[in-house]
């Protein structure tokens, strides 16, 4: 005890000299020396724990500003996400609107209940064989009734519907196999049968043997057709086969008008409306070629009106043959001229006449 | 070498820690002097000598702050230990009460000493103001019974 006593003498001594000299002589050189090395010591010690005070309580704030901009974050990409899926959707719709815009301007052909349709389903095993549209009995689709579709502005044969469901029906197309259209070519009065071959192409039968065939001629649907209105364009002759000596009539390979991958919407012909829809388009029967026109200068009489008018009368027995105000053809012409394209017009049922 | 570095730390913690709550959390004049309270801590529980040597130091860092008066902390201080050193031989001051009462005494002692340095060397008494001198007394206390406690736990693991 009496050692740590002494010793804490000395070291009050000592201490305690030092620090009156401190006090007494704070002007002095070694004292001011002493003050800047000990400041020098000290010194960091404020000037750390100023800044690292500075860190540390900027930190709630910055890490609520970190948390509020991982909201933000979070929210512009869902807003991105939304504007994106909306962009995809307004393009779907644009392209959509173009198309029905398009379609608009086509007529269907009188006498039956145009409905356009979606396509809903493909199956890629079976491409050129069906597709399934969003149009079912609910809208008043039949069995057989035939279905076609926009194609540079006018409507082409694309098939008809083999399966009716409440919704949605099943369209066979003219490329199935099982698919036959009766046909005519643009360049003469030969007729013969459009059938499927579960590819690309169809194939036209049955035309007379010893005619003369073309590539490039139309091939329209005739008004033989159980199934299709007259003069609806199937297709463009790719190539003619050649004669065989052991068959008693000659074939041409047909590349269809509709492109049965590329149809995104379809219009069936009905034969009934649905309750509450009007009236139906009348069919009005062309004036018979040899008729004599009295004022205007008589157009040219395709050649083979004479045999598509019995049909066309046989269509119209409700309807008086009187003269009427010429619309657009209800299938817009082709660029060769068919036979019977005069025999269509649409008449507006609302028409008073 | 455990102990050396610990003692290192607490003394550069303990400067830290006074500059910190002086920087920020002093009001009116009014802190905790956590160097005086350490110091007769350290006096009462290990010896004056050990007291004075931090006490020192302690109050040199006090000075460095200052304009004047160098080495008046350091001599306070320093004289704080060595009171300690001298009390601890008739009381215990191990226990909190006696504790408390020597950090009261001796935080006036401190403001009135500090005056009278003030006094001689400079012509003028160094007067902390009333609010310093009525409520720090009670916050070192308060301090000194936090420090003593954390110590007697730390020393009971």
């Amino acid at each position: 005890m009496q050692r740590e006593t002494r010793i804490a003498n000395i070291v009050l001594g000592a201490l305690s000299a030092l620090s009156l000299l401190f006090l007494s002589l704070p002007l002095s050189t070694p004292v001011r020396s002493f003050k800047a090395g000990a400041g020098y010591l000290f010194d960091p010690l404020a000037y750390h724990g100023e800044a690292g005070y500075q860190r540390i309580s900027g930190l709630p704030a910055r890490v609520a500003q970190l948390l509020r901009a991982d909201i933000e974050n979070e929210s512009l990409r869902a807003e991105l996400r939304r504007g994106e899926w909306l962009s995809t959707t307004v393009s779907a719709l644009s392209l959509e609107n173009e198309r029905l815009r398009r379609a608009l301007v086509l007529k269907a052909p009188a006498g039956r209940f145009p409905a356009w349709v979606h396509v809903m389903e493909r199956d890629p095993i079976h491409w050129y064989r069906s597709l399934v549209v969003d149009a079912g009995s609910d809208r008043g689709v039949a069995l057989n009734d035939p279905v076609l579709g926009p194609r540079d502005g006018r409507l082409v044969a694309v098939g008809r519907v083999v399966d009716v469901r409440p919704n949605m029906s099943t369209v066979l197309l003219l490329t199935d196999e099982l698919s036959a259209a009766a046909a005519y070519l643009s360049s003469g009065t030969l007729e013969g049968l459009v059938q499927g071959q579960d590819g690309p192409r169809l194939r036209m039968n049955y035309l007379n043997a010893e005619a003369s065939l073309s590539e490039g001629d139309s091939v329209y649907t005739s008004p033989t057709s159980a199934t299709f209105p007259p003069d609806v364009l199937i297709g463009r002759v790719a190539r003619v086969n050649p004669r065989d000596p052991f068959l008693t009539f000659q074939s041409v390979e047909v590349t269809p008008a509709a492109d049965a991958s590329s149809l995104q919407e379809l219009m069936i012909l009905r034969a009934k409306p649905l309750e509450g829809e009007g009236k139906p388009p009348v069919y009005v029967p062309p004036p018979a070629p040899a008729a004599p026109v009295p004022v205007a200068a008589p157009a040219p009489a395709p050649a083979a009106a004479p045999a598509v008018a019995p049909a066309a009368v046989a269509v119209s027995t409700t309807t008086a043959p009187r003269p009427r105000r010429r619309k657009t053809p209800a299938v817009a012409p082709s660029s060769a001229p068919a036979p019977s394209e005069a025999a269509f017009e649409a008449v507006d049922p609302e028409e008073p006449r | 070498m455990i102990g050396f570095l610990r003692g290192v730390a607490v003394f550069f913690g303990a400067m830290f820690l006074q500059w910190w709550w002086n920087t920020h959390f002093a009001y009116w004049g009014a802190a905790p002097q956590f160097l005086l309270v350490l110091t007769i801590l350290l006096a009462a529980r290990r010896g004056p000598v050990l007291g004075m040597l931090a006490g020192f130091g302690w109050g040199l860092y006090l000075d460095v702050a200052r304009a004047e008066l160098f080495g008046a902390s350091a001599l306070i201080l320093t004289l704080a230990a060595y009171f300690v050193g001298v009390a601890r031989r008739q009381i215990d001051l191990r226990a909190l009460g006696p504790l408390a009462a020597t950090t009261f005494l001796f935080t006036w002692g401190a403001f009135v000493t500090l005056g009278l340095l003030g006094l001689a060397f400079t012509k003028s008494f160094e007067w902390s103001g009333w609010i310093a001198v009525v409520a720090t007394p009670f916050l070192n206390v308060f301090a000194a019974t936090v420090f003593a406690l954390v110590w007697d736990a730390r020393d009971d693991r």
